[in-house]
C-alpha cells in the first residue's frame, strides 16, 4: 500500500484534477473515489488532500463553491475550470510519457 | 486571460476575506471528519471511538489548515502586514527622524506633483475639441518669416485642391462694435471662411454656420454670435435666428449661436489673449482680385482625414504650392507649407519653461532621496545591533531587506500624502502666479493623473533612497553586527563612505539648479536693465474702434484733430497723442516696399512693419528722436507724404547713409505721388523685452494713411488720476460719438509689466527650488560631518588630551566636510555647464558658460557647506576627553 506521498510529485495533482472531470466533488469523495478506483492501493490523507485543493484553487485550475451533498448536509465542492481542463490533459499527456519512459527502461534493463 | 482574472480575485479574496476563508475551512474539514466518523460507525466502530481515530488520522486539524493557508500564499501578505506594523512602530520610537525625512519629502514630491499638474493640464491633456489630434495649423514658411499667415487666394486653392483634409478653415481677427440698445461694446470678433466651426468638430448650437455662399460679396452681413453674449446681451432668447443687430453701425443679420465653451483655436495676427472668449463671428468676404497674391492675413486651421499624417498633408500642400508657384511667380515662390499640430501651437511657448521646471523639481526630488538615503543610513548604522538580533534569530537575508524597503516605502507614501496637500494649495498658489497669457489655465487639476504620477515618483523615491540602507543592513552577518556595535568606530568606515558620495552627489545637484537658477537670475536682471526703447510710466493707453461705415479716410484724421485736443485740456496732462498701437502687444502688421534707387538683393524684399502715428505719439511714449523730425500737424492730405522710420530700418536698409530725405513707396510701381519721404529716425522698440532685435518699421502720419486703421490706440501722459483721467476720456469720447466704444484702458507700465511676467514666474519658482536644494544639501552635509563627529569623538579626547589645540581639530573637522563640498561643487559646475544648454531660449544676453555665475554658484555653495561643517566642528572642539574615552 503507497500513500500518495510516496508518488512522484504532481501526481496528486493529476489524479484530483482526474477525479473531478467527471462531475463536482468534495474532498470526502475525491479521498474516496481515488482509494476505490486504485482498489485501496491509495490512499490520501487529509493533511495532503486539503493543502493540494486550495493550492489547484488559487492556480486557477480547479473552483469551489458550496452546496448541498447526498446526505443533505452543506460540502464544499470542487469542479474543473476550463484552464483545468486544458491542464488536465497537459498533466495526463505528461504522464503517459514518463510511465512509458520508465517501462522501457525497465524492460531493456 | 479568464485564469489570470480567477487568480486575482482568489488572491484578493485570500489577503482580504481572512476571517470568512478561515470560517469556511473549518466546516470544510468538519465535513470531512463527520463523513469519516460516519463511515465507521457504519463499519461497527462505537461513535466515541470513531471520533478518536478520525482525529488522530488528520494528525492535528489546525496544522492541516495552515497548510492550507500557506497554499493561499497569505503569508506574505501577514509578513507584509507585520513589517509595516514594524515600520510604523519604529518611525514613532524617533519622531523627529521621521518628522525631518518625511517633511523633505513631502516639500519635493508636493513641488513635482504640483509642476507636474501644471504640465499634465497644459501639455498633456488634449484640447477640448472632438479628435484633438487630428487638428493642424497651416502656416506659409521661408527664410524670414518661419510661420507666415495666408493669402486668402492661396487658401482658397488649398481648399479646393487638397485631398489631405476632411475640412479646412480660415480666420482672422476682425472685432466689431455692438452698439444699438445699451452702451456700445466692442466684441472680440473673428472672419471665418465657410466650414470653420466642422473644422474644430462641432457646429453651432441654433442656426447654421457659414457656407461658402456666405463668402461672397453683398452676402456678408449676417453674424453668428457666442454663448455668452447670446445670454447677456440677448436674454437667451431662441428666436434670435434672423433678428438684426448693429455691428460697427451697420445691420448684420444673426443666423446662428456658437456652442458653449467653444475654445478659440488661437491666432497669432492680432492675437486674442489666451482665455479671453470671441464674442461674434462674420463670414470672410473673398475679393474679386485673385491674382493679387501678396497680402497674408489668414490664420488657416485643418482637420486632417482619419489616415492621413501631417507630413503627408505638408507633402501634398508643398506639392500645391509649388503649382501656385509657377501661375503666380511674382507672389508665390519661395514659400513652403508649414503643418503644425494646433497642441503644439497653442502651448509652444510655454513647453520648454515647464519642462525646464519639471527638470528642476526633479533634482530637489534627487537631492531629497539622497537625503533619505543619509539619514536612514545613519539610523541604520545605529540599527545594526538590532538587525543582528533579528539575523541571529533566523530572519533570512530576504526578509530583513523587505522589512527595511517597507520602512521606506512606508516613509516615502506618508511624505506623498503630505506632498500631495501641498501641491493641491501649491497649484492654486502656481495658477495665481503664472504669467499673463499663459495658455490652458482652467485645465490645470490634482486630479487622478497627478495622484498616479504622485504615487509613482513615490514608490521610485522610497525604493531608491531605500535600497543603499536596505542593502547594507541586511548584508549584516548575526555575528558581526552584534560585534560592531559594541567596538564602536570600526563599524561605520563603509557606511561612511557610501554617506560621504552621498553627500557630494546631493551638492552636486543642488549645484546643477543653482547654475540654473543664477543664470535666469542674471538674465532677468538684463532684462530689467535694458533699454525699453520707451517711457511706460505715467501713460495710460486705450483702443478705440470708430465704426468703418462711417469712419473711413480722412474722417479719421478729423475725428482726433478734435479729440485729442479736449484730452490735452484735462488737467495733469502733459501730452496726447494716438497710434496704430503700443508697444509689447503683439502688434505686428508687415509690408514690403520699394526704395527709391535700391534694388533688393534676389528672392528678397524690402519690408517693415507698418503703423501710423499722430504727431505726439512718440513724445507722449518716450520714444526718442534720433534724427530729422516727429510729425507735425501739418504732414496732412495737403502736404507732400512723408513717413518715420525705427532705427533698425534705417541700419538695415541705409547702413550708415543717413535716411532722411530718402524715399520710399508701399506700391509696387508706384507714380510719383506714391514716393513717401522720410523725414526722421525714431528709436528702436523692440516686440516683447527680451527679443533680440527690433524689426524695421515706419509710420504714416495719421493724416495721411493709405487706407483705414479702424482700431487706434489712444496713448496719455499725465500726473493725474487713473480713474478720474479714464472717465474724462469716456466722456469726451462719447460727446463726439455715443456708438464707440473706449475699451481696454491699461497703464501701459501695466502692460510693460506683463511682458516680463513669464521670466519672472520662472526665475521665481527655480530660485525657490534652489533654495530648497541647498537647504537639503547643507541638511545632508551637516548630517554627515555630525555623525563622522560623533563617530570619532574618542579620537578627538584623545587628541585634546594630547595636547591638540581646538582650532586644530576644528580645521580637521572643516577639511573633512569641505573636501566633499569641493567635490560636490565641482562636478555640480561641471554638470551645471552641460545642462545650461536647455536654458537658451529662456536666457537673455547671457551665454550659458557665464563665469560670474559659475563663481557666484561655487561661493554660496562653499560658504553653506562651511556653515554645515562648522557647527559639527564647534561640537568637536568641546569634547571632553574623559566623558569621551569614558564612553567607552
Amino acid at each position: 500500500m503507497s500513500k500518495p506521498s510516496d508518488l512522484i510529485q504532481g501526481t496528486l495533482d493529476l489524479l484530483i484534477l482526474k477525479t473531478i472531470s467527471l462531475e463536482p466533488k468534495h474532498g470526502w469523495a475525491i479521498a474516496k473515489r481515488i482509494q476505490q478506483a486504485s482498489n485501496d492501493d491509495l490512499q490520501v490523507t487529509q493533511g495532503a488532500l486539503y493543502p493540494a485543493l486550495h493550492r489547484l484553487e488559487q492556480q486557477g485550475w480547479i473552483r469551489s463553491e458550496w452546496r448541498a451533498s447526498e446526505t443533505g448536509r452543506e460540502a464544499k465542492f470542487y469542479s474543473l475550470t476550463r484552464a483545468g481542463t486544458a491542464q488536465l490533459a497537459k498533466e495526463l499527456a505528461q504522464w503517459e510519457r514518463l510511465s512509458n519512459a520508465v517501462a522501457l527502461v525497465i524492460k531493456m534493463a | 486571460m479568464r485564469r489570470r482574472w480567477n487568480i486575482l480575485r482568489l488572491r484578493l479574496r485570500s489577503a482580504f476575506g481572512q476571517p470568512r476563508l478561515d470560517d469556511e475551512l473549518d466546516k470544510e474539514f468538519r465535513f470531512h471528519l463527520d463523513q469519516q466518523i460516519a463511515e465507521s460507525v457504519a463499519a461497527g466502530l462505537n461513535p466515541e471511538e470513531a471520533r478518536y481515530q478520525a482525529l488522530r488520522n488528520l494528525g492535528g486539524m489546525t496544522q492541516r489548515q495552515e497548510e492550507c493557508r500557506d497554499m493561499r500564499r497569505t503569508v506574505y501578505w501577514d509578513n507584509f502586514l507585520q513589517d509595516l506594523r514594524y515600520a510604523a512602530r519604529a518611525l514613532q520610537r524617533s519622531p523627529g527622524f521621521a518628522a525631518v525625512i518625511i517633511l523633505t519629502l513631502a516639500l519635493s514630491i508636493g513641488a513635482n506633483s504640483a509642476i507636474f499638474s501644471v504640465i499634465n493640464g497644459v501639455l498633456l491633456q488634449p484640447l477640448p475639441y472632438p479628435n484633438p489630434g487630428r487638428l493642424v495649423r497651416l502656416f506659409l514658411h521661408n527664410q524670414d518669416y518661419p510661420r507666415f499667415p495666408m493669402n486668402p487666394y492661396d487658401f482658397r486653392d488649398f481648399r479646393a485642391r487638397n485631398h489631405s483634409f476632411e475640412a479646412v478653415a480660415a480666420y482672422t481677427r476682425a472685432d466689431m462694435q455692438l452698439s444699438g440698445q445699451g452702451e456700445a461694446e466692442k466684441l472680440n470678433a473673428f472672419a471665418i471662411t465657410a466650414g470653420y466651426f466642422r473644422v474644430l468638430g462641432t457646429q453651432p448650437e441654433l442656426g447654421r454656420e457659414f457656407n461658402t455662399k456666405d463668402e461672397l460679396h453683398g452676402n456678408n452681413r449676417s453674424a453668428i454670435i457666442s454663448e455668452r453674449l447670446w445670454r447677456t446681451r440677448f436674454a437667451a432668447r431662441r428666436d434670435i435666428l434672423g433678428q438684426t443687430i448693429l455691428l460697427d453701425s451697420e445691420p448684420f443679420t444673426i443666423i446662428g449661436v456658437a456652442p458653449p465653451g467653444l475654445e478659440h483655436p488661437g491666432n497669432n495676427y492680432h492675437p486674442l489673449g489666451y482665455g479671453e472668449p470671441v464674442d461674434a463671428w462674420r463670414p470672410f468676404t473673398f475679393g474679386d482680385h485673385p491674382e493679387q497674391r501678396g497680402s497674408h492675413f489668414l490664420e488657416v486651421v485643418g482637420r486632417l482625414k482619419a489616415n492621413v499624417t501631417p507630413e503627408q498633408a505638408r507633402g501634398e500642400l508643398n506639392g500645391l504650392m509649388a503649382q501656385l508657384a509657377r501661375e503666380f511667380p511674382d507672389s508665390d515662390a519661395g514659400w513652403s507649407v508649414l503643418v503644425m499640430g494646433l497642441q503644439q501651437t497653442v502651448v509652444a511657448s510655454t513647453q520648454r519653461m515647464l519642462l525646464v521646471l519639471l527638470g528642476a523639481v526633479g533634482l530637489v526630488l534627487l537631492i531629497a532621496c539622497a537625503n533619505a538615503a543619509n539619514l536612514l543610513l545613519a539610523r541604520a548604522t545605529a540599527r545594526q545591533r538590532e538587525m543582528g538580533v533579528r539575523a541571529a534569530l533566523g530572519a533570512g537575508t530576504g526578509r530583513l531587506l523587505r522589512q527595511m524597503l517597507t520602512e521606506s516605502l512606508l516613509i516615502a507614501f506618508a511624505g506623498a500624502a503630505v506632498g500631495l496637500l501641498l501641491a493641491v494649495t501649491g497649484v492654486r498658489i502656481l495658477v495665481s502666479f503664472l504669467p499673463t497669457d499663459f495658455p490652458r489655465v482652467e485645465d490645470i487639476h490634482v486630479n487622478a493623473v497627478v495622484f498616479a504620477f504622485t504615487f509613482l515618483i513615490s514608490l521610485g523615491t522610497g525604493l531608491l533612497f531605500g535600497l543603499a540602507p536596505a542593502l547594507q543592513i541586511s548584508r549584516v552577518s548575526p555575528n558581526s553586527g552584534l560585534r560592531e556595535e559594541t567596538r564602536g568606530a570600526a563599524g561605520g568606515r563603509r557606511h561612511t563612505r557610501v554617506r560621504s558620495v552621498l553627500v557630494v552627489c546631493e551638492v552636486s545637484l543642488a549645484c546643477v539648479l543653482l547654475v540654473g537658477a543664477g543664470l535666469l537670475l542674471r538674465s532677468f536682471l538684463n532684462l530689467l536693465r535694458s533699454d525699453y526703447g520707451f517711457a511706460p510710466e505715467h501713460v495710460i493707453t486705450s483702443t478705440i474702434a470708430l465704426p468703418y461705415v462711417n469712419y473711413q479716410g480722412p474722417v479719421i484724421a478729423r475725428f482726433y484733430d478734435r479729440l485729442l485736443p479736449q484730452l490735452q485740456e484735462i488737467p495733469g496732462v502733459e501730452t496726447v497723442g494716438v497710434g496704430s498701437d503700443v508697444p509689447w502687444t503683439g502688434y505686428d502688421d508687415n509690408s514690403g516696399f520699394n526704395i527709391e534707387g535700391k534694388r533688393p538683393p534676389p528672392h528678397q524684399d524690402f519690408h517693415g512693419r507698418y503703423h501710423t502715428a499722430s504727431p505726439n505719439y512718440f513724445r507722449t511714449l518716450g520714444i526718442p528722436l534720433r534724427s530729422g523730425r516727429f510729425f507735425t500737424d501739418s504732414d496732412n492730405l495737403k502736404s507732400r507724404n512723408v513717413i518715420v522710420i525705427n532705427q533698425r530700418m534705417a541700419t538695415l536698409y541705409w547702413g550708415h547713409e543717413n535716411p532722411v530725405g530718402q524715399r520710399i513707396s508701399v506700391d509696387d510701381h508706384p507714380k510719383e505721388s506714391d514716393w513717401m519721404t522720410i523725414v526722421g529716425v525714431v528709436g528702436d522698440v523692440k516686440d516683447t523685452p527680451n527679443s533680440p532685435n527690433a524689426e524695421a518699421a515706419f509710420w504714416w502720419p495719421l493724416a495721411q494713411v493709405p487706407f483705414g486703421f479702424s482700431d487706434l490706440s489712444v496713448v496719455i501722459r499725465s500726473h493725474g488720476d487713473v480713474a478720474a483721467l479714464t472717465e474724462d476720456l469716456r466722456r469726451a469720447v462719447r460727446r463726439m460719438d455715443k456708438s464707440v466704444a473706449v475699451s481696454n484702458v491699461r497703464l501701459l507700465n501695466n502692460v510693460a509689466d506683463a511682458s516680463f511676467s513669464a521670466p519672472r514666474f520662472a526665475l521665481f519658482l527655480i530660485l525657490l527650488f534652489s533654495a530648497l536644494a541647498l537647504t537639503l544639501a547643507a541638511v545632508g552635509t551637516y548630517g554627515v560631518i555630525s555623525y563622522s563627529v560623533s563617530q570619532r569623538s574618542r579620537e578627538f579626547g584623545v587628541r585634546i588630551a594630547l595636547g591638540a589645540q581646538p582650532e586644530e581639530v576644528l580645521r580637521m573637522v572643516l577639511k573633512e566636510g569641505m573636501r566633499l563640498a569641493c567635490w560636490g561643487v565641482l562636478i555640480g559646475l561641471a554638470a551645471g555647464v552641460a545642462f545650461a544648454r536647455v536654458l537658451d531660449s529662456l536666457l537673455y544676453q547671457v551665454g550659458s558658460v557665464d563665469l560670474p555665475t559659475l563663481t557666484a554658484v561655487a561661493a554660496l555653495s562653499l560658504t553653506i557647506a562651511a556653515v554645515a561643517c562648522w557647527i559639527p566642528a564647534r561640537r568637536a572642539t568641546g569634547t571632553d576627553p574623559i566623558t569621551a574615552l569614558r564612553a567607552e
